[in-house]
């Protein structure tokens, strides 16, 4: 985990970069960016670190929303005038919103030079917007119970994990709807084959679901789930605690949980959102976040410390196993998903 | 709108004297305004604004393609996803089981510290019954979680004892979801029955016993009856808040508890449908009032008989 004396270099050093000053909006002055981003550990860094030097260099203020959900403010606002100027979730609520017209759909390298830079999955097909980092989903066990550690998906269907296998409320979760498209790919046809994940989802059972990740970081670490469905960062940010547990990737591949980044068609400060996104792509603060909660950059020219660039995806071998799935087939077809699944896994 | 009217005698030695009507708000209606504000600007407006987004399309103040249209409604009436109506059985059933058994749980509790004569006692009580409302929902659904989850307190006991072998399903099912909610809602049940059972005179139960009433029939036909109004509106109250949790079914219910609020959730927070999640608002608005109206209907029928 990233030391304080490290956070503090880095920041006096992005800082120091400030001073030389940028070229992209040196004309924002005193204007306010509104964003969306994530607590915890990723907000303690943003708010010490990251936001303090982008404000001091743009000469600007950002006001940054944590309380999720996201989405429904930004429908509730209006779209010449938006709640925000950056809007950070993840890919699945990005192709709602872009249906809506409530989002961009691509950024250029002349919006966002830093673009130029990234790992094509940033800004594959399957993303709106820009994708600033990922997460694998793959699978999180208890090192303590004796289990052979997870190859494939399908060693969550063993019968002696019965009761002791952890999942997510699909509806609520894009974990969970990820890992039901995974069932798809694993025992049927690909990802959009839902009757095989249907009948997959049903062999799980008994199976404990949650909603959201932290929930099932606490299952995990108290031995309430022995093994169950994770993205990498949710098991490593807990190295070097002596937590009996592990993340493992499955041979059929990972899917992608994306950190993703878009401005709204209407937001008044267009510019400094562009210039916003361009620095959250920086190298500098990519390795920053990156190394603190252990997310995988979008810049391929950052340079993480030897034990993260051992397990993120920064190797092009390790990238390849990736799979980023089609949310605007998923989101078309959610109602009939959620009635499913909520059926199947009843009782 | 008017607050009520002051009547003032005309005493003028050339007329008749005669009753005139001022149009002034008496400083009473006055004090009440910042409620009806406040009910006005925190209910009626939300929910007509919520009535208003369930027979649209989209937001018509952000969309101008957005409609009218019923079929928010016809989704859930006819129900083609075989969840909707379940869901509604099951808020219904979760309410009803809590209120119940919070009324049993509460009534005791409540006559107990209404006939207690030490002030200290009643005090302390008072104390205990108030504590748990001075932890948020979160987190006392939290520590119920610690207790009842496979590896929580009373599984883990249990095992170790050697009485069990595998886990007692006492979480993620409606089993769970009550108890949580019960011990949430048993305060709000107590501190509105304690008044009313406060208020009855003692001595009536004493007479009865006076004149040959065993215990349990002084209790049955003089306290009982005088404390309905209290059981009414404790009902109600606990009625109400446990149909429209959505903290507490969310963690303990697992998948075997859905109920409407968590879908009304879902609709907002995660299929991004405010129009459905207004539809399912107001369906469960008027199924809660017409139960609300049977039950205080047949209670003050039960009340007015028993009185009789």
């Amino acid at each position: 985990m990233i030391s304080r004396r490290s956070m503090l270099r880095t920041g006096a050093s992005l800082a120091a970069a400030a001073t030389v000053g940028t070229p992209a909006i040196s004309h924002a002055q005193t204007k306010t960016l509104k964003i969306t981003t994530w607590g915890g550990k990723w907000g303690d860094i943003m708010k010490a670190t990251v936001l303090p030097v982008f404000e001091k260099e743009f000469k600007c203020t950002v006001s940054a929303d944590q309380a999720f959900p996201f989405m429904p403010k930004l429908q509730a606002s209006a779209k010449n005038d938006p709640l925000y100027d950056v809007f950070h979730t993840n890919s699945n609520e990005q192709w709602s919103a872009l249906t809506e017209g409530l989002v961009m759909d691509k950024f250029t390298t002349k919006e966002v030079p830093n673009v130029a830079d990234v790992h094509p999955w940033s800004v594959s097909d399957k993303i709106v917007g820009v994708a600033i980092f990922t997460s694998a989903i793959g699978l999180g066990y208890r090192t303590d119970k004796g289990l052979t550690p997870p190859k494939s998906w399908k060693d969550l269907a063993d019968p002696k994990l019965a009761g002791a296998r952890g999942g997510y409320l699909i509806p609520v979760n894009s974990l969970g709807q990820c890992h039901l498209m995974m069932l798809g790919k694993v025992y049927g046809k690909g990802l959009q084959d839902l009757d095989a994940a249907y009948k997959a989802l049903e062999q799980l059972k008994p199976i404990k679901l949650v909603d959201f990740t932290g929930q099932m970081e606490k299952m995990l670490l108290s031995g309430e789930v022995s093994e169950g469905v994770i993205h990498d960062s949710g098991v490593y940010r807990y190295e070097g605690q002596n937590q009996p547990v592990d993340f493992a990737s499955p041979s059929e591949g990972v899917m992608a949980l994306e950190q993703v980044l878009n401005v709204p068609p209407g937001s008044k400060v267009k510019e400094l959102a562009y210039a916003y996104i361009d620095y959250m792509l920086r190298p500098d603060v990519q390795k920053l976040l990156a190394e603190g909660v252990w997310y995988s950059p979008a810049n391929k020219k950052v340079k993480l410390d030897a034990k993260y660039d051992a397990k993120l995806l920064t190797r092009p071998e390790k990238v390849a196993t990736l799979i980023q799935p089609d949310w605007k087939w998923y989101n078309a077809r959610k109602d009939d998903i959620d009635a499913r699944v909520t059926k199947i896994l009843k009782g | 709108m008017s607050f009520g009217v002051d009547r003032s005698i005309d005493l003028r030695h050339d007329a008749e004297p005669m009753t005139v009507v001022s149009h002034r708000p008496s400083p009473i209606a006055w004090l009440i305004a910042p409620a009806v504000l406040l009910f006005v600007l925190f209910f009626v407006l939300p929910f007509g604004v919520m009535a208003v987004m369930s027979v649209y399309s989209g937001n018509p103040v952000t969309n101008p393609n957005a409609f009218l249209t019923t079929r928010h409604y016809e989704r859930f009436i006819f129900d083609t996803a075989g969840i909707f109506h379940d869901s509604l059985w099951a808020t219904l059933r979760i309410g009803l089981v809590t209120t119940v058994v919070s009324l049993l749980i509460g009534y005791p509790l409540a006559h107990w510290m209404a006939r207690m004569q030490s002030r200290l006692g009643h005090a302390l009580a008072l104390m205990a019954v108030i504590a748990p409302l001075l932890t948020g929902i979160v987190v006392r659904t939290f520590a119920w979680m610690t207790i009842l989850q496979d590896k929580g307190v009373i599984n883990t006991t249990l095992i170790g004892l050697g009485l069990i072998q595998k886990p007692l399903p006492l979480m993620y099912n409606e089993f769970g979801t009550v108890v949580a909610l019960v011990h949430i809602y048993v305060p709000f049940m107590v501190l509105t029955l304690i008044g009313v059972i406060g208020r009855i005179d003692e001595r009536l139960e004493q007479a009865a016993r006076s004149l040959g009433a065993g215990r349990l029939r002084a209790f049955v036909e003089v306290t009982l009856p005088l404390s309905l109004p209290g059981i009414l509106a404790g009902s109600l109250l606990v009625f109400a808040l446990a149909i429209s949790a959505y903290v507490t079914p969310s963690l303990m219910g697992g998948t075997d508890v859905l109920t409407l609020p968590m879908l009304i959730a879902q609709q907002v927070g995660t299929s991004f449908n405010p129009n459905f999640a207004g539809a399912l608002g107001v369906i469960l608005l008027a199924v809660c009032l017409v139960i609300v109206i049977a039950y205080n209907r047949i209670l003050a029928q039960l009340s007015g008989e028993q009185l009789a």
